[in-house]
Formats: C-alpha cells, sequence, structure tokens
C-alpha cells in the first residue's frame, strides 16, 4: 500500500531533491565536455581515408595506411586490389558505424600478401606503422575495436525456409538494391584471393547480437583463392562460412570471443591445416552446424590443432557439433583443454541434440583420426567425446577414432604459421 | 490522513450544495429533417407563461421550482412534443433531448406526447436514425448508463467496434490504419506514435458530450479513413453549477499487493507522470565515446554518467486507484440569458499496476526444413518471465465558452500527461540459430504528454440560414523513451556461470528515444439552407488545412564488458546491479571493466513533416419526402516531406516523398419504407484513402531492442485507395427498440501492410502489396424486455459482424509460402488481411431502474481469430485467439437528488487469457505470446453537486 497516494508535501520536496541531483549530472557533463577538447586527432599525412562504396577497380598500396571509415562496399563489378604488406586500420563504432569491408556479390577482392608482408586489417587505435607487422599498445584481448571483413558470393547456401539467397547478419535490406544478399547457384564463383591476412581486433557489433566476424565467408564458391589467413582478438567468430564451397587452407585464429571455426549452412568445401588457440574468453574452438533448408551438403575439415588454456574455470569447449550438421572432421589434434576437478567443467566434443545425432548414425557425420593430450583427471581419450542425447554409438566408438597421445601425431602443420603476428605476441614456437 | 482529507473536502463540498434550491430542466432541441440542432425552437412549461428559445447550438436552459410538469417542444412547421411527468427536484437537474420531425403539411396539428424516461434512450438512437451518413452515436447517458469510466469501455457497444488492449478501436475489425480518431472534430496525434489512431483510455467521460462513430464517409469528413472515424467530443459547459468528485479502486488477485511484482528504483516523481530529470539522457549527443584503450580515464568517465541500477526488483505491487474532479458553471451576460459564458474544467489522476506472471513472448517456432513431411512444429526459441508495469495518467481540460444568439466562441486546453515505467526478468532458450539460455534484466519508462488547444467558433444569421464554423488546434506531443536498460546474461547450466556474452547474447545496452510532434489542424465549414428540387436542402462546405511535422532522434548506448585473462563478467554473477557498480567500471590501470560504447545509429533519426489541404461541397437534399440524400465531392492535397540518411548515407534532406491530389466522391441515401419512417434503407458509396505513417514512408532504419528486429522504413511506398460500398435496413420500435442488418464490401488498391523480407530475418518493411477486398454483414438487435410482465428495466442488446477479407501475396510471400508448404498441404488463393477479424460479438443484458437508482449489466464480447504476424517461409502465420471477455457491473445512485453513485464492476469473468499462437497444416498450435489479465474487481465512487 504504500506506494499507492502522495500528499503534495512530499512531491514538493521530492522535486527540490530531484534538482539537487540533476545539478550534479550537469557538472559531470561540463567536465567531460572540457576533456573533450583535449583529445584531438592529429592527421597523419601517410594515409588516406575510404568511407565511400567503392564502385571502380582500386588499388590500395602499401606506402599509405587505408583508414576504413564505416561500412564499405565493394559494389559488383568492381575489383578492390590490395598490395602485399598494406595496413588497414579501421575506426572505431557499432552498429551502422562499424567500420566493415564487404565484398558483395558480383564484386573481387584481390588481397595477396606475402609472409614477410602480410595484409593487416586492423584497429585506428593501433599504433602499428607502415613497415610494421605489429603495433605494440594493443594485445588480444583487445576486442571489438572496428568490424570485420566480409565477402559475399554466389555459391549455393541452405537456408532456413528454402530462399536462395539471405541478406548477411546485421545489414539492414537496402530498399534500392540487394548489396548484403549472399547465396546462389554458383558453386564455382569466383570471389578474388585472399592471401596472408592478418585481422586483429575487430568484431564490432553490427545488429543487435550480431557482432561481426573476424573474417565472414558468405556463399563464396571455388573459383576464389583462401589461404595464410589469421584472426586474433575478435569478439565473435575467429572465421565463419555461411554455406558456400570455397576451399581454405592455413586458417589461424587466436583469443576469439566466440568461437574459433564456424560452419553454417551446409559449407560444402575442404579446410585443410588449421589453429585454433582459445583465450581466455572463447566459446568452442569449432562450432559446426549444417543446413537450414532443404538443399544439403557436408564440410571437409582436415589436419586442424585445437589448443585450449588448461584448466580455464570458464569452460572453453572443443567442439560442438549441431543442429543438422553434416561433414568430415579428420586428423584432428586437441591438447591443452580443461578437464574434471574442483570448479572444472571437462571441455568436450559434443553432439548437441537429435538432428545431428541422427546424421551421425547415419554416416552422414564422419570422425577420423583424432589425437588428444588428455586433460586433468581424464584417463581415455573417448572420455572427452559426449553425445547430449545418448542415442547413438558415438561415445564408444570414439575409443577407436580417437586415441590418447602426449605429443600429437596428426593435425596442423604449424610451420604454415610462423609469419603469422600471434607466433611472435604469444611465443608459440611455430 | 488521506481519508480524512477526503472526508473534509467532501462535507465542504456538500455543504455548499444546500444552497441551491430551483431545479432546472435543460437539453438539447434536435432536427429531425437534418441530422442537425434545431435552433430558436420554443420550450414551454404547460400550463405556465415560462419558456425559452433553444440556442443556435440547440441547447435550452429552464429555471424551475421543484415540482413536476409536462414540457412543449415546438417550432414552426415542426411536429409539436409534449413530454409528461418531467419531475424536477430542488437543485437538481432533469434533462430532456428531444428531436423535433418536420410536418409534411403544414398546416397539420401534430403533437406527440412521451414522458421522460422513454425519450432519454430515444434521444441516443434519434441522431443515428435521422442521420443519412451511416453513424452510432453514444451519448454520455448511454456511455453512463454502461457503466464505463472511459470512453474505450463505453464504445464497445457500438456495432463492428472492438477495442485493442483497453485502448485503440477498431472499427469493422479492420486493422488501426483504417481508423481515424479526432478530438472535437481535429486531428490530434496518439500517444502511440507508430499508430493512427488516438488511445482512448485516457479521456475521462466526464468531460465528454458524445461520441460520434461514422462508418460511411461524407464530403465534410477527412478522406483518410476507411472502417471508420471516431470523433471524440467534449462538452462546452454544463447547463448549471455542476461539480463532481469521483474516486475509484481497483484491485485485480493476480496482479495487486504481490510481493514478486518487478520495478526499479525510478525517479521522485514518476507517480506524477513525468520523470524528474533522473533518466535524461546521460551523455549529451555531441560527445563522443572513446575506446578505453584510446582514453581510458575518459571512458572510465562517462561510463559513470549512466545511472547504475540495471536489475528489476522485487517488490510488493500496490492497488490501481483513481481520483477525478470536475467544476463547470454558465452565467448569464446579460438579462435576457442571451450572451452567456460558461467553463468547464476537469482533472483526472488514475495509478494502475499490472503484473503477469510466467507471460511468454516472442517465441519462435519452426517448420522442419529438411522434410516437408513432419507437420508439427520445433522450438527455436522459449521466452517467459515476469513484467511489472506501472502507469500514471493525468488529464486535465479547461475550457471557456462564449455564446450569443448567433454565435459561440470556445476555447479548449488540454492536457495529458503519462509515465510508464516497467521492469521485467525474463528468460530466454534458444535451440537453433544459437544454443544457449539467456536471463534478461529489461527496466522502461515512458513518458508522454499531449498538450492540445481547440479555439473555435460558430456563427450564424437571423433565420439560420447560414452558419459558419470554424476551429483551429494546435497540438504538441512528446514521447519520451527515457533509458530503456536491457541486460542480457548467458547463463551456463552445466557450470552454472553467469557472462555477459555479446556475440550470443548482445552486450547491456541503454537507449533514449524522443519524438516530438507539432500538429496544426484548422478547419472552416459552411452550410446554407436552401431549396432543391422544391424541398429543403443543405448546402456545405468548406476546407481544412492541417499540418504535423514530427522529430524522431534515437541515442543509444552499450555496455561492454572488457576482459583480460579471465572473464570480467563472471565477478558479476548474474547480478545486473554489479555491472555498472564502482568498482567494476572500466579500470585503466587493470584494463578490465565496463565501459560505455555509443551505437547510435544516424538511420534511427528523422523529421517528417506532413501537409494535408482539403476542399469540400456536398449537398443534403431530398429526392421525395421519403428519399433523402447527401451528394458530395472531397479534394486532398497531400504532401510528405521527409529528412534523414540511411546507413548507406544516403540523405534526403526536407526532400518531398508524397505529393498527391485526389478527388473523393461519396453519396449517401436513405430511403424511409413507411409513413413513420421507422423502417429505413439506407445506401453509401465513398472513396477513401489510407496514407503511410511518418515511420513508414521514410528511409529509416529503426533498431527494436525489445524485439531484435529491424524496421526499414520504404521512401516509395504510395497511399492505399479504398471503394467503400455500404447498404442497411433498420427498423426502430418503440423507445430504445431497434434492429438493423447491414452489408458491406471494401475494395483496396494496393494496400499498405507490414511485411517481412524474405532474405532477411527479422527485418521488416512496408509494401504495397496486392489488391485486397474486404466483404462483411452486420447485425444489430436491441430490445425492451417490457414484454416479459415486470421486466421493463431491462434491456437487451446485441450485434455481430461477420467480415471476410482476402489479401493477395506479395512475390516474395508467395515463393515462400509455396517453397514451405508441407506434404498435402496447398496454398490458397488468398489470405486474411493482417489485423482484420473474421467476425466481432457483443452481447449484454442491461438494468435501468430510474425510480431506484439500480443499474446493472452484463456484457460478453469476442473478437474472432485475427491474423496478427504474417509468416515467413519456415516460420508460421501467428494468429490472436479470441479473447472471451465477460463483464459485469452494477451501481446504485443514491443520497440527495441521487448525486452519489457507487460502482462495482468485475471483469473477465470467464478467467480466460490473451494468447496468440503459430498455427501450421497439420501441427499442434504453439505459443507465440501468452498473458494473463487476471480478474479485476473496482469499486468507484462518485459525487455530483
Amino acid at each position: 500500500m504504500k506506494k499507492i497516494i502522495w500528499s503534495l508535501a512530499t512531491v514538493t520536496a521530492i522535486i527540490a531533491a530531484a534538482s539537487c541531483e540533476k545539478e550534479t549530472v550537469v557538472e559531470i557533463e561540463k567536465e567531460v565536455i572540457v576533456v573533450d577538447t583535449v583529445t584531438t586527432e592529429t592527421e597523419v599525412e601517410t594515409s588516406i581515408t575510404v568511407s565511400e562504396d567503392i564502385v571502380t577497380d582500386v588499388t590500395w598500396t602499401a606506402d599509405k595506411i587505408v583508414t576504413l571509415d564505416g561500412r564499405v562496399f565493394v559494389s559488383e563489378g568492381a575489383t578492390l586490389t590490395i598490395e602485399p604488406g598494406t595496413i588497414i586500420k579501421a575506426n572505431a563504432g557499432s552498429g551502422v558505424n562499424a567500420s566493415v569491408l564487404i565484398v558483395t556479390r558480383g564484386s573481387k577482392i584481390e588481397a595477396i600478401g606475402t609472409a614477410t608482408a602480410p595484409i593487416i586489417f586492423t584497429s585506428a587505435a593501433d599504433n602499428i606503422e607502415i613497415g610494421e607487422t605489429a603495433g605494440t599498445n594493443l594485445d588480444q584481448n583487445d576486442r571489438g575495436l572496428w568490424g570485420g571483413l566480409i565477402v559475399l558470393g554466389n555459391a549455393p547456401a541452405s537456408f532456413d525456409g528454402d530462399a536462395e539467397s539471405a541478406q548477411i547478419e546485421g545489414v539492414p535490406t537496402d530498399t534500392d538494391g540487394d548489396k548484403g544478399l549472399y547465396g546462389g547457384s554458383d558453386s564455382a564463383d569466383d570471389s578474388g584471393i585472399l592471401q596472408y591476412i592478418s585481422i586483429r581486433h575487430g568484431g564490432a557489433l553490427i545488429g543487435e547480437g550480431n557482432e561481426i566476424n573476424g573474417l565472414t565467408l558468405g556463399a563464396v564458391g571455388t573459383g576464389t583463392t583462401v589461404d595464410n589467413i589469421e584472426v586474433v582478438g575478435n569478439v565473435d567468430d575467429g572465421v565463419e562460412f555461411f554455406g558456400g564451397s570455397v576451399n581454405a587452407t592455413n586458417l589461424f585464429v587466436w583469443a576469439q570471443g566466440d568461437d574459433g571455426l564456424d560452419i553454417d549452412q551446409a559449407y560444402s568445401g575442404t579446410i585443410d591445416n588449421a589453429v585454433v588457440v582459445q583465450g581466455g574468453i572463447s566459446d568452442h574452438a569449432l562450432e559446426i552446424d549444417g543446413p537450414e533448408g532443404s538443399l544439403q551438403g557436408g564440410f571437409t575439415l582436415t589436419n586442424a590443432t585445437l589448443i585450449g588454456l588448461v584448466d580455464n574455470v570458464e569452460n572453453g569447449e572443443i567442439a560442438d557439433y549441431r543442429s543438422n550438421a553434416q561433414g568430415t572432421s579428420n586428423n584432428i589434434l586437441v591438447t591443452n583443454f580443461t578437464g574434471v576437478g574442483t570448479d572444472l567443467q571437462l571441455s568436450d566434443v559434443e553432439l548437441d541434440n537429435e538432428g545431428v545425432a541422427a546424421n551421425y548414425t547415419a554416416g552422414s557425420l564422419v570422425f577420423t583420426n583424432w589425437e588428444i593430450v588428455l586433460p586433468t583427471g581424464v584417463t581415455a581419450s573417448s572420455e572427452v567425446f559426449n553425445d547430449t542425447t545418448d542415442s547413438t554409438t558415438f561415445e564408444a566408438d570414439a575409443a577407436t577414432f580417437s586415441s590418447a597421445v602426449t605429443e600429437g601425431t596428426v593435425g596442423a602443420d604449424t610451420s604454415a604459421f610462423s609469419w603469422t603476428y600471434a607466433n611472435t605476441k604469444a611465443s608459440l614456437g611455430f | 490522513m488521506k481519508l480524512k482529507l477526503l472526508f473534509i473536502l467532501l462535507i465542504t463540498f456538500s455543504s455548499q450544495a444546500i444552497f441551491a434550491q430551483e431545479g432546472i430542466i435543460s437539453g438539447t432541441v434536435n432536427d429531425g429533417e437534418f441530422n442537425d440542432v434545431l435552433p430558436f425552437a420554443n420550450i414551454l412549461i404547460k400550463g405556465t407563461t415560462k419558456g425559452t428559445t433553444s440556442d443556435f447550438d440547440g441547447k435550452y436552459v429552464l429555471d424551475v421550482e421543484p415540482g413536476t410538469y409536462t414540457v412543449t417542444f415546438s417550432y414552426l412547421g415542426y411536429e409539436t412534443k409534449e413530454v409528461a411527468e418531467v419531475v424536477v427536484a430542488p437543485g437538481a437537474e432533469q434533462i430532456i433531448d428531444i428531436t423535433l420531425n418536420p410536418l409534411a403539411n403544414a398546416l397539420d396539428e401534430v403533437v406527440v406526447t412521451t414522458t421522460v424516461s422513454k425519450n432519454t434512450e430515444a434521444s441516443v438512437l434519434n441522431l443515428q436514425k435521422n442521420s443519412v451518413a451511416l453513424l452510432d452515436g453514444l451519448s454520455i447517458q448511454s456511455i453512463k448508463k454502461s457503466g464505463a469510466s472511459d470512453i474505450a469501455s463505453a464504445i464497445k457497444s457500438v456495432p463492428g467496434v472492438s477495442v485493442q488492449g483497453g485502448k485503440f478501436v477498431y472499427v469493422r475489425g479492420l486493422g488501426d490504419r483504417y481508423t481515424k480518431s479526432i478530438l472535437n472534430g481535429v486531428d490530434v496525434p496518439g500517444l502511440d506514435p507508430d499508430r493512427n489512431t488516438l488511445q482512448l483510455d485516457i479521456f475521462p467521460t466526464n468531460i465528454l458530450d458524445n461520441i460520434i462513430v461514422i462508418k460511411s464517409a461524407t464530403a465534410d469528413q477527412p478522406a483518410d479513413f476507411t472502417g471508420g472515424v471516431v470523433d471524440i467530443v467534449t462538452k462546452d459547459f454544463p447547463s448549471r453549477a455542476e461539480y463532481s468528485f469521483s474516486a475509484g479502486l481497483g484491485y485485480n488477485s493476480s496482479m495487486h499487493f504481490k510481493n514478486n511484482y518487478l520495478s526499479y528504483d525510478g525517479s521522485p516523481t514518476d507517480a506524477l507522470g513525468f520523470d524528474n530529470g533522473q533518466r535524461d539522457l546521460a551523455i549529451p549527443q555531441n560527445i563522443e565515446t572513446p575506446l578505453p584503450v584510446v582514453d581510458g580515464n575518459r571512458s572510465a568517465a562517462l561510463t559513470r554518467l549512466l545511472e547504475p541500477n540495471l536489475k528489476a526488483l522485487e517488490d510488493q505491487s500496490g492497488a490501481d486507484f483513481n481520483i477525478g474532479f470536475t467544476a463547470g458553471n454558465q452565467y448569464n451576460l446579460n438579462e435576457d440569458g442571451t450572451k452567456k459564458i460558461g467553463y468547464l474544467a476537469s482533472l483526472t489522476y488514475k495509478n494502475s499496476t499490472e503484473f503477469y506472471e510466467d507471460v511468454v513472448s516472442g517465441q519462435v517456432f519452426r517448420k522442419e526444413d529438411q522434410d516437408k513431411s513432419v507437420l508439427e512444429l520445433t522450438d527455436d526459441r522459449t521466452q517467459s518471465g515476469n513484467t511489472g508495469v506501472n502507469n500514471v495518467l493525468i488529464s486535465g481540460l479547461a475550457g471557456i465558452s462564449f455564446k450569443s444568439l448567433q454565435s459561440k466562441y470556445k476555447l479548449n486546453v488540454l492536457h495529458i500527461q503519462n509515465g510508464e515505467s516497467g521492469a521485467s526478468y525474463i528468460r530466454q532458450d534458444n535451440f537453433n540459430v544459437n544454443s544457449n539460455t539467456i536471463f534478461k534484466d529489461v527496466l522502461t519508462y515512458t513518458q508522454r504528454s499531449i498538450t492540445n488547444i481547440l479555439l473555435n467558433g460558430e456563427h450564424t444569421n437571423e433565420d439560420a440560414s447560414w452558419k459558419i464554423s470554424w476551429k483551429v488546434s494546435p497540438t504538441f506531443s512528446k514521447i519520451y523513451d527515457k533509458d530503456l536498460r536491457t541486460t542480457p546474461f548467458r547463463f551456463e547450466p552445466e557450470t552454472g556461470n553467469f557472462t555477459i556474452s555479446p556475440s550470443e547474447s548482445g552486450d547491456p545496452s541503454r537507449i533514449w528515444r524522443d519524438l516530438e510532434e507539432y500538429n496544426v489542424a484548422s478547419k472552416l465549414d459552411l452550410t446554407r439552407k436552401h431549396q432543391l428540387f422544391g424541398r429543403d436542402a443543405k448546402l456545405k462546405f468548406g476546407g481544412a488545412y492541417t499540418i504535423k511535422e514530427r522529430d524522431f532522434v534515437v541515442n543509444q548506448f552499450s555496455t561492454p564488458i572488457q576482459s583480460q585473462a579471465g572473464n570480467f563478467s563472471l565477478n558479476f554473477e548474474g547480478n545486473a546491479d554489479l555491472i555498472l557498480a564502482p568498482e567494476n567500471i572500466y579500470n585503466p590501470e587493470t584494463r578490465e571493466g565496463t565501459y560505455v560504447r555509443r551505437d547510435s545509429n544516424i538511420s534511427d533519426s528523422f523529421n517528417s513533416q506532413i501537409t494535408v489541404g482539403a476542399g469540400y461541397v456536398g449537398d443534403e437534399f431530398k429526392l421525395s419526402d421519403r428519399f433523402n440524400a447527401i451528394v458530395g465531392v472531397r479534394f486532398e492535397k497531400f504532401d510528405l516531406r521527409y529528412s534523414g540518411e540511411n546507413q548507406d548515407g544516403e540523405v534526403f534532406d526536407n526532400q518531398s516523398i508524397l505529393d498527391k491530389a485526389d478527388f473523393f466522391p461519396s453519396a449517401n441515401f436513405i430511403y424511409d419504407l413507411n409513413e413513420e419512417a421507422n423502417k429505413k434503407l439506407r445506401a453509401s458509396f465513398s472513396s477513401t484513402t489510407a496514407r503511410p505513417s511518418f515511420k513508414e514512408a521514410s528511409n529509416a532504419q529503426i533498431f527494436d531492442p525489445v524485439s531484435s528486429t529491424f524496421f526499414i522504413g520504404n521512401i516509395d511506398i504510395q497511399p492505399t485507395y479504398v471503394n467503400n460500398y455500404d447498404i442497411r435496413f433498420e427498423a426502430y420500435g418503440e423507445g430504445t427498440n431497434f434492429f438493423a442488418v447491414s452489408g458491406f464490401a471494401k475494395t483496396f488498391d494496393d494496400p499498405i501492410e507490414l511485411t517481412f523480407i524474405r532474405e532477411a530475418r527479422g527485418q521488416f518493411i512496408p509494401l504495397n502489396l496486392g489488391d485486397a477486398k474486404v466483404f462483411g454483414a452486420e447485425l444489430e438487435y436491441r430490445r425492451n424486455m417490457d414484454f416479459i410482465p415486470g421486466w421493463e428495466n431491462f434491456n437487451f442488446n446485441a450485434n455481430i459482424s461477420v467480415i471476410e477479407s482476402q489479401q493477395t501475396y506479395s512475390e516474395d510471400e508467395e515463393a515462400a509460402r509455396i517453397d514451405n508448404l508441407r506434404t498435402g498441404e496447398t496454398l490458397d488463393e488468398f489470405r486474411q488481411l493482417q489485423g482484420q477479424s473474421p467476425f466481432l460479438l457483443n452481447v449484454g443484458f442491461s438494468y435501468d431502474n430510474n425510480d431506484n437508482g439500480w443499474q446493472g449489466g452484463l456484457v460478453y464480447n469476442v473478437q474472432g481469430k485475427t491474423l496478427e504476424i504474417v509468416g515467413n517461409g519456415d516460420i508460421p502465420d501467428v494468429y490472436t485467439l479470441p479473447f472471451n471477455n465477460l463483464k459485469f457491473n452494477l451501481s446504485k445512485e443514491f443520497g440527495k437528488d441521487n448525486s452519489s453513485k457507487i460502482s462495482l464492476k468485475f471483469e473477465n469473468i470467464l478467467n480466460d487469457d490473451i494468447e496468440s499462437v503459430y498455427q501450421s497444416f497439420g501441427a499442434e498450435d504453439q505459443v507465440y505470446s501468452s498473458r494473463y489479465p487476471g480478474q479485476a474487481i473496482s469499486l468507484g465512487y462518485s459525487y455530483q453537486f
């Protein structure tokens, strides 16, 4: 009953009290405004700023830092060429203000770096300079400082409700065109070349619950070349494949906020030689979903090394196979994950639901040659394999397709990653 | 203490009332020939010389000694009516509204005799009976009779009318795009910016003169309505000094005095319907939020500006209560009473509390994508929790009117202040796109205010053959969503950990939305009585000009958590209030903690302007003694200009978006089937339009954090044009007995509907869809139960509308439907129009005894299953299920002159809940949303003196 009736006297008193609080806030605001005048940015002479869509062929050269400001589309028909050693610094912002480079359907990116002169996408806050491969003021825990790199293609993808194409998450539909769409019927589609590229500190929110992945590949076709890619400190996933058929080799992900490699919508290409190194807030090293619509397709993942944080109380997981996942996971080495003990929850390889369990039984989801460096308190490799539905022989079969090792004999050829920023920064010894 | 004060007030008022000794007889004289008032009619107390004439508004007042009288009403060329048994008590007012019909032969003398009680109810029907246009009137007397305390509940007794959420009126089950509500004949922006209709529960009944629902267009009405116009007309001034006080209490067993009610510490002035500034925009618009790695100290300082309370707290809920005062009087300015000035003022305060436990909202169910022979739906997202809402509404009206013999001026000022504070704690489980469990604290506050000024003048010449009416009405309305706070925690069942996990559930967010709209409506109407085909006719012509401008600004922030080695958000342990606790705000030393980030989207904000210029001419005339017609045409020039920017940086600067000039013809006919004119046949045709809203005809891309959906404006959208056809048979019996059956059809060119985008889940856009048709039939029946001896005070009232709607699919929609048909399912050629109910039913029994002051009513209403959300691909259609609402009310007038009244109401007697479900071929229904409104009992007291 206490809140039922107000007398006029209390109301007056309250208004008086409230106006005092208001003043305090105003003072703080003033203080902030004063601070505002102190931080003025100085122009870097050797830089260009890109904020408009790329509608004709353009080349970004290594002698200038490219500042990416806001959402930039490479429009249909245009090719963006990026020279080796080029540093792209993206401005901060989220939502529509997030700096994102989107290579749309029918356009191309020719970004060919080298092991000594990789192409670097990083935050404007990074103090890296022309000619360097790393700055000094940021680390793998600085995430979400800009958006990410998105490549959209015309290859098939399997969508909910069986649409042929879909709008990439977080980009509102444009009533004038279809710039955000991906998916089509050309599995050999060519979106260009991505080689020796390092993507750092990205993953800003682009729409609610839609943080950008480091590298998003939406329905990218086999005509596209994707190899030697590094993603460090991204809020969302490292590399996510939404359908498509592109083959990718030498992928490296470190300290992502969500999943390392993520597969969805019937991605049907091959990922060969990949490493995921988990960070403090990482979720799954692998998160694998299947087709959403009736179009079917399975992935191939081969020669991967998944490195956890030993006994991480926050429970980073090894792998989650979900919904309708189908494909083959072969030659996988799992090491340094969390084991069993006080406050510890065993990191596992999981069949998440009945759909994926049925695929396992039907033979459309295949596991071969897994090696596990046993975590604390675990005595057999099969213990890390978990069928949450308990409807398959997955856990029993794990005794055959996996083995416990102290040093791996399968997994990635880590020498391919000696060029990476992470290798130096985290002293990985690759 | 409160009670004591109340008691003192009562005593004071009561003692004042004792002084009034004379009673009065007052009312309105109406012209049965035209649906209009009858000026300069004679009113005489039979057997005396005491009398008066009606003023040019048809209004009259007679001061008389207490007693019982017969009152005679007469006018040259019209029948004379005698009303007997008029009892006037000391200090009391007896209202007699009367309709005089013209005589076919001016030499005849016809005297109709009736009694007060029979006349009162009948006069309500008169307006309807005599109108050539199809309309339903609801007089203040009948509103009071229905026991309703606000218009929204009163208006349900009008056939074909339904009320959504107790607030929004729909005519003939058409969505609110096709219903228009106006105040005193002019456009007023509503409290809900995204609706075309005015919220009706904000008007207390004691400031109303009447409500008119017009279902067929005439040239003098605005062209942008289709289902109907609801015109809310406020009183000029009472016929004598009149003061009233009312108070009410409402108790709902499932909502009130609950210890787990959710709320949060708002501002101390919340109880007065506004925020004292505590929830004002924390970080001014011109201030950037730097990344903490760039400037940690500044980032932390800005973060500290945010109000830190984010948690929905458990607290005991209060009950509903309301209190109201009205005062009014009129004064003669000269001896013969031909110049009068009067005022009316009212103040109402309402405080209501709603608490929904286990309310389900926004659940997602899908059709199986892999195997089309699977019919059952699978769950993708479940969401439920508890929600507490406190709503404070204050409305004040002050009006002053001046009347002379041939002129009337009226100045009305209306202010409505509303504050709504909500707190929810919701659990969300996702199974498909994400697979996780999320707990969300959601705190909301919306402050609305409307200030409307109406300046109105009416003038007539000596023989009332000319009448001019003009209106100028500015309105300022402001709607502020102040500091909406959403804090989503991801919950790991395996470890029991709560974390802030942006990629799974988003960062904690803060939103401020400011909508400001100003609106000036002006109108000039002229009426000229003349002769056509040798009979009386009335020519109406005039013009109107309305300008509306809206500013919409959004400020949006997130508060992400910066972690280093570990996950910093584990420190909060799921307690939202710890997120902005001083120790958890970003620390530049450790480089960990919560920091603020501006997320505003330029594409959320816009400025739009609408102007409508109109001119019309129409003539009401008789083709024969029995055949009346109104034929007219209206011209409207509509312009919409827009300033805004979309996400692609496309900028519009005061650019013309819509520029339409159209003619809207209308014709209404009424034919008396018999001499007594109590059986009538009506037919009408009109062409009308439905225009897109500000938001729809924009380039805006507005994100709604509550539903996680994008609204995409459509800059290319076009208005809908509608052709309306109506036919109706009416039979008026004795007293209020009435029977009517009508049929109607409407054809829509390019109807606008909010529709999905197949490729972009969660994004909605208004589109002009393929053509649509609506057909319907209505039946209305009112019967006094006097055919059963002793049941004279009982009335039965029923109306039913059956409506068939046919909407053709858009290209995208048709393709998505075909691709997702289940095995054995075929696609119909049409679907229901969104928001169109297939049937509406109102049935009521009422008891009304003037002698002992008892009134009561049992009312049932229900609305058919309505398409609420059009499905998208593998997500099926959502239908609102019928809510079976049975209500009972009872009231008793007592005390001196029956000046006190106690009323009691029971709502939702059938204990139904409000539910929307997914429906798919061969599948079991799955819940989209559901809430239980509980069963409410309310007690009201009013005192008039």
